[in-house]
């Protein structure tokens, strides 16, 4: 345990330690605050003057005006607001919202707003996929919501994995395990989703950055010569110095994510985290999760993905002569699953995004994304919902690359 | 207590650094000279067990030293030619980290820690970072971790490199003292270092060892072949051409007095010398700077 405290103590006391951490809990801070001040509003007071809102008075402002849909999205709720909505575009001789005059939207529809999500989602097209037009929507057809959204779903993996049935079961099933009627709480901004995931981008670089000297700066400055010489220099030192960068990575990722959800939240309100999933994306996601699981699972999986990633990078450390090319080839497994995804289209590149250690942390292609996605791995029978393996993936890959880099200090040959 | 070197060689892609040498190092202290390059480093990795051998092997009272594994390396000291440090770590965090790898409980750590700093007058920057001490300083908190064990083999690779004067008179002292009933082996080449405080001699030559002994046994090899002479000092630049000149020093405006290495007298009125390790050292070796000693 001693060994433990003095290396935690040796990696923290590095300049490049605390500037990246005290940079972290800055962006931390920043980030949170970042998705309320693009909330804008405005309305027209009693004497017809504009009053523009911004930031957390919008917010609130905005909950007011949509108090009345909070709670469980029922069909009748829905097809009031479906009813309210058309009726405003009628008289306005208007066939969608961006339309209409921006006081009478704020005015007739913004109150519903929430309760409008995903409509023309549910009634799209079951052949071609095509959102549905508002007013080609019968209200009748409302009264089975639930019902459109299961047919919804079936023809969108239809579309989505022609000819293959096992991810077609697999996403119905999941599916129906999604708890119905879907909850909405008014107020939240899914901007916020976004700057978690890029925070924790963020926070995987810094920790790359940290990570990435460990061994290698050792066998560079020569310092290494006298640890592998000591009694404990060997299997036990690689183990301690392992625990200690993983656990400062971990508890930084922790903090950091803790301090943005805990401002987040308490910004937006807490009630906004028991909005389903489902009512701030896809209509028909598979997830059974509200936003404040969401987030949760953002924060495990990126967790798991920030100690896969630093394994790797620490094994890659332990093979590496100098910090250059650990620190090179660390930032670019950070960095990789986005360029997998822009550089290797279809099933390889799919496949190769879940496999990366740093798959979950991939901006446009990441574990929070892909829970809005509607794709799997797998064949023949086999169908893996690509977040699952995701998850599987990275707990793999720290059990084999925190073998692997011990194993690589302890038969490291000094040139 | 006894180390043995068995038919040890190391080669590299397209250099052999040591070759095929076998040594019985006992407890004192051993002096291992050799030019640069000469493997001299190599065979000290070797020893220390952070570098395998291409053939051969090294045993520790009849074990080989790498089945031993963590209990020889309990019983070994290193001081690496390159001192590699953790310059976030101030002398008494770097000291302590050392200790804790050498499995030093927290109490003996404190003794032997604060014990070293006082021994190695380094007392007064403890709390300072390593990196913003001095040369000299930085090579005696290298000398104080490979000491806090109290290793039964201390292995020291050019330890007095940056050390003035007094420096290395106390490091010899402090040498001495500890070398009672261990093995320390010092590589060099200032062989003034050694020639006081080693019992045995190791000269290696281009990865292969070529002379063991006592320094009185190894000058032996030279008796005869040391002299001196006061010459013109516009001759010194011919001189220097046909013999090895090991010394020079000023006697007057235009005479100087020089000790050469020759096997016979090569100028008139020359004395003989009684031969000193250096003299060896520069007969063995031609090709190293005048005077033999590099900084």
């Amino acid at each position: 345990m001693r060994l433990l405290r003095l290396e935690i103590k040796r990696v923290l006391k590095s300049r490049r330690t605390y500037i990246l951490v005290a940079l972290s809990l800055f962006l931390s801070i920043i980030m949170a605050y970042m998705p309320v001040s693009f909330v804008e509003t405005s309305y027209l007071d009693e004497n017809k003057n504009r009053v523009e809102l911004k930031g957390i008075e919008a917010i609130r402002y905005i909950k007011t005006l949509q108090s009345d849909t909070t709670g469980s999205v029922t069909p009748e709720k829905v097809r009031l607001a479906v009813e309210v909505c058309q009726s405003c575009f009628k008289e306005y001789g208007v066939t969608d919202y961006y339309e209409l005059p921006e006081d009478i939207y704020n005015e007739r529809i913004l109150p519903f707003e929430p309760l409008l999500h995903g409509i023309k989602e549910v009634f799209a097209d079951r052949h071609t996929g095509m959102a549905a037009s508002i007013m080609a929507i019968r209200p009748e057809q409302i009264d089975v919501y639930y019902d459109a959204c299961n047919e919804r779903l079936i023809s969108l993996m239809k579309m989505e994995q022609i000819d293959a049935q096992a991810p077609q079961d697999k996403a119905i099933a999941m599916y129906q395990k999604v708890e119905k009627p879907y909850r909405v709480y008014p107020g939240y901004n899914s901007d916020a989703m976004d700057y978690e995931l890029l925070l924790a981008v963020l926070l995987l670089i810094f920790c790359a950055i940290i990570s990435a000297p460990i061994f290698s700066s050792d066998y560079q400055t020569g310092a290494d010569d006298i640890l592998r010489c000591t009694k404990h220099g060997r299997a036990r030192l690689g183990t301690i110095k392992m625990i200690s960068v993983l656990g400062i990575s971990s508890v930084l990722f922790i903090v950091c994510m803790g301090i943005y959800l805990m401002l987040s939240n308490s910004l937006f309100g807490w009630e906004c985290i028991k909005t389903s999933m489902q009512m701030e994306y896809s209509i028909t996601n598979l997830a059974n999760w509200n936003m404040g699981q969401l987030q949760f699972a953002v924060v495990l999986t990126g967790l798991l993905s920030v100690i896969a990633t630093m394994s790797f990078i620490l094994f890659l450390s332990s093979k590496s002569r100098n910090v250059i090319t650990s620190l090179s080839i660390g930032l670019l497994m950070c960095i990789a699953p986005i360029l997998v995804y822009m550089i290797i289209p279809g099933e390889i590149g799919l496949w190769l995004r879940c496999m990366l250690p740093s798959g979950a942390l991939g901006m446009t292609s990441s574990f929070l994304y892909a829970t809005f996605n509607f794709e799997f791995l797998g064949g023949g029978n086999i169908a893996i919902w690509t977040p699952y393996a995701m998850i599987g993936f990275e707990i793999i890959e720290v059990l084999v690359f925190t073998i692997l880099a011990i194993r690589a200090y302890v038969h490291h040959k000094v040139g | 207590m006894e180390l043995v070197i068995e038919n040890i060689s190391k080669n590299y892609k397209d250099k052999q650094a040591v070759s095929h040498i076998s040594l019985n190092i006992t407890p004192g202290v051993w002096g291992l000279l050799g030019a640069n390059g000469a493997g001299k480093t190599t065979l000290m990795r070797m020893i220390v067990g952070i570098m395998e051998p291409t053939s051969g092997q090294i045993l520790y009272n009849g074990l080989p030293i790498d089945l031993l594994k963590e209990s020889y390396r309990d019983i070994v000291g290193y001081l690496p030619q390159e001192f590699g440090f953790y310059p976030e770590f101030t002398v008494r965090d770097y000291l302590e980290y050392i200790a804790a790898l050498k499995g030093l409980t927290k109490r003996d750590t404190k003794d032997k820690v604060n014990a070293l700093l006082e021994q190695l007058t380094l007392a007064h920057v403890r709390n300072k970072k390593i990196s913003k001490l001095s040369g000299g300083m930085k090579r005696r908190v290298g000398i104080a971790q490979a000491l806090l064990n109290e290793p039964e083999i201390l292995i020291l690779d050019e330890p007095t490199s940056g050390l003035d004067p007094g420096e290395r008179v106390r490091f010899r002292n402090l040498i001495s003292e500890f070398a009672q009933n261990r093995i320390v082996l010092i590589s060099t080449h200032i062989v003034s270092d050694i020639e006081y405080i080693a019992t045995q001699n190791a000269i290696i030559k281009e990865g292969k060892l070529i002379a063991t002994g006592t320094t009185k046994e190894l000058v032996k090899r030279i008796e005869g072949k040391v002299w001196s002479s006061v010459v013109p000092m516009n001759k010194v630049c011919e001189y220097e051409k046909q013999f090895r000149i090991v010394n020079l020093k000023n006697e007057d405006e235009n005479h100087v007095s020089i000790r050469y290495l020759a096997d016979a007298p090569l100028i008139s009125h020359s004395i003989q010398e009684t031969p000193h390790l250096e003299d060896l050292y520069l007969w063995l070796f031609p090709e190293t700077g005048q005077g033999g000693e590099e900084e």
